[in-house]
């Protein structure tokens, strides 16, 4: 039972890994030290917290691309609530506001979606232009900084010798697994995704679980937002845009099934670091100013490739 | 061929005379004819943001140093170009001389600029251009190649050194100010600076974040790296934050392009030596010289140079008089600008 479940897309994932750092590691020795591998992993951090609600909505068949653009929301309002230049708020009030903020927004999405019954990409489309929208009012075109340390610690702080971004990450993958596996929420919300049908027939609040998907991924982009945007001194308009493509690819590439009831949260956080790997990789391979341009094709059939590779791996291997 | 020596000539005194001018009493050999006046309407893109606000603070000076002369400055608030169209037409009615415009869309102000300039008054635009036939001419603060120059320079003065490796973290592969600027930048460098090697430009998709990990990527893939160049004012703060958070501020150098308010921090910690931008002051003050010589006919198409007083003599190169000094901020001079 147990190593059934791990020869699964994780392990591939996981090997892909692997051999990426070892291929790269050969041509460009300096990619191999502790501190990249701590840069990689803070740089994913925000991306798996998220992973971890997306693979749940994603499981019940849905699916939510806004949440690129409340980041971008998250983050300006945090700024406002927080800097000294502005509302000067303390950290620990602004910090439960935008967690309110990214939650509320998926109530709404979630409200959309099983209320509504409007199809979930398109609610949240349009929940991602508004959002856009709402954050370009809140910024006004200028940028917000003068920020207090202990706001900042969110992101460039550590634990130990573990960084707050990668504790934060490790803690709700970890919750997100219990819940997932151990928990009859979580095993409800896979037999949602296998079989809607039956589960309504059941008796099971289909609405409800998928309500509480939402909910779970607007918080936990709320809290992605407070280990990353303090990263910096400032807080630009753009932030957290076409964030969702990220999130979106490193799901589906980490095993969960477009059409619900396959995935785990592992995959999820391992196709994260996958693709974050890859923007890395590319500068450490030095391919020099000419490859400029090609950088998108790369990492596109970089992707292609890895999902690619595992679907003929397991044809071969007799599972599918 | 001419238009871009030129340029490069002037880029460099632009760099050697830095600021300057503006501090002084200022003189000028454009004036206001005795016993008459002229008003002149300054549009900005948006009031009240800081940026247009100095703009404005120049033409203010300039108009006191001239006496007779009234500047407007009004916009719109929220930088809705109709708004900005309709005081166009406002200040028609009032019957102003000359209206400086930076239009937010050339094309809606089109139409109030045709009508104004039906009417007889004079229409320039500063800042932005808009369409040739419906402005004389066009106040314009910097040129791509003057830009991009000045920041290679900056680098290359901050980096102490004419050899070494730099790169360039870009807004989006597709900017076109960008592209235009890192052309200007591969020019200068392949032409004074020989031994510098351009090993990656890096787009950020104007994300803090992925401009901040870019350059902690730099760094790492090229140990020897000695400056970066963050051309958007996202790559800018971002690729800053990750060299003083690498502990490498004054191993690893960075310029760019961006307003002082967001890099003050950065200067003042000593991560940037070096912001580049044009003395917004002077393109207001300029911006009122060359409206009160649109006005009073001295200036006039085919001009090949404009004699802006204390600024000095500006080139003019076919409607466009160039302000020429781009400028330099540093820890000595940015606590002066708040925008």
């Amino acid at each position: 039972m147990m190593f059934s479940f791990l020869r699964t897309r994780e392990v591939a994932v996981a090997g892909l890994i692997l051999l990426t750092i070892i291929v790269v590691s050969c041509v460009n020795g300096d990619f191999f030290s502790g501190q990249n591998a701590r840069d990689i992993l803070i740089a994913a951090a925000p991306g798996m917290i998220v992973a971890c609600g997306l693979t749940l909505i994603i499981v019940m068949g849905e699916i939510d691309i806004s949440m690129g653009a409340l980041m971008g929301l998250c983050a300006a309002v945090l700024g406002k609530l927080v800097s000294a230049d502005h509302a000067a708020l303390p950290v620990w009030a602004a910090s439960f506001i935008v967690l309110a903020l990214g939650a509320g927004i998926g109530l709404i999405n979630g409200l959309l979606v099983t209320v509504g019954k409007v199809p979930s990409i398109i609610a949240t489309l349009g929940m991602l232009t508004a959002l856009i929208g709402v954050s370009d009012l809140v910024m006004a075109g200028s940028t917000i900084g003068n920020f207090p340390d202990s706001l900042r610690s969110f992101a460039i702080g550590q634990v130990g010798f573990i960084p707050v971004p990668v504790l934060v990450a490790v803690l709700c993958i970890v919750a997100c697994v219990v819940l997932t596996r151990y928990t009859p929420l979580g095993r409800r919300m896979y037999a949602v995704g296998s079989n809607p049908h039956a589960a309504r027939l059941a008796g099971l609040p289909v609405q409800r679980l998928k309500l509480l998907a939402f909910v779970l991924t607007g918080a936990l982009t709320a809290l992605a937002t407070l280990i990353s945007a303090p990263q910096l001194d400032v807080i630009e308009a753009g932030f957290g845009r076409q964030f969702e493509l990220l999130v979106v690819t490193a799901v589906v590439v980490g095993g969960t099934s477009i059409s619900g009831g396959m995935g785990t949260i592992i995959g999820s956080a391992l196709g994260v670091i996958l693709l974050s790997l890859v923007r890395t990789v590319l500068i450490f391979l030095q391919l020099g100013v000419s490859a400029t341009y090609w950088e998108r094709a790369i990492q596109g059939g970089f992707i292609i490739a890895a999902v690619l590779a595992d679907h003929v791996g397991r044809k071969r291997g007799g599972h599918s | 061929m001419r238009y871009l020596l030129a340029l490069c000539a002037v880029s460099v005194l632009a760099l050697v005379s830095g600021c300057g001018g503006d501090s002084e009493a200022p003189k000028t050999t454009v004036t206001v004819k005795e016993g008459s006046s002229i008003t002149i309407a300054l549009l900005p893109k948006k009031k009240g943001i800081a940026y247009f606000t100095s703009c404005a603070e120049g033409a203010e000076e300039a108009a006191k140093a001239l006496g007779n002369v009234t500047v407007i400055y009004d916009g719109p608030t929220d930088g809705s170009p109709e708004k900005a169209a309709s005081m166009i037409e406002k200040w028609t009615l009032k019957g102003v001389d000359v209206i400086a415009v930076s239009p937010n869309d050339p094309s809606v102000l089109a139409p109030a600029m045709k009508a104004a300039q039906a009417k007889g008054i004079k229409i320039i635009t500063w800042d932005a251009d808009a369409a040739p036939d419906t402005r004389s001419f066009f106040i314009n603060q910097a040129t791509s190649q003057q830009i991009g120059e000045a920041m290679v320079d900056a680098l290359i003065k901050d980096m102490g050194s004419v050899e070494g490796q730099v790169a360039i973290v870009t807004a989006t592969l597709t900017a076109a100010n960008q592209n235009a600027w890192i052309d200007a930048m591969k020019a200068r460098l392949a032409d004074k600076y020989p031994k510098v090697e351009l090993v990656a430009i890096k787009p950020c998709n104007e994300d803090q974040k992925i401009a901040f990990q870019v350059a902690q990527d730099l760094m790492k893939a090229y140990p020897d790296l000695k400056g970066i160049f963050g051309i958007s004012s996202v790559a800018f703060p971002g690729a800053a934050e990750a060299i003083k958070q690498a502990g490498k501020s004054g191993q690893v150098q960075i310029t760019g392009l961006s307003t002082p308010n967001a890099m003050k921090n950065y200067v003042k910690d000593g991560t940037v030596k070096s912001v580049v931008l044009w003395n917004t002051k002077q393109l207001g003050f300029l911006t009122v010289l060359v409206a009160i010589a649109v006005k009073d006919g001295t200036l006039k198409a085919g001009a090949t140079e404009f004699d802006a007083g204390t600024l000095g003599k500006k080139p003019v190169v076919g409607d466009q008089v160039l302000l020429n000094n781009l400028l330099i901020f540093t820890k000595d001079n940015i606590d002066q600008f708040d925008f």
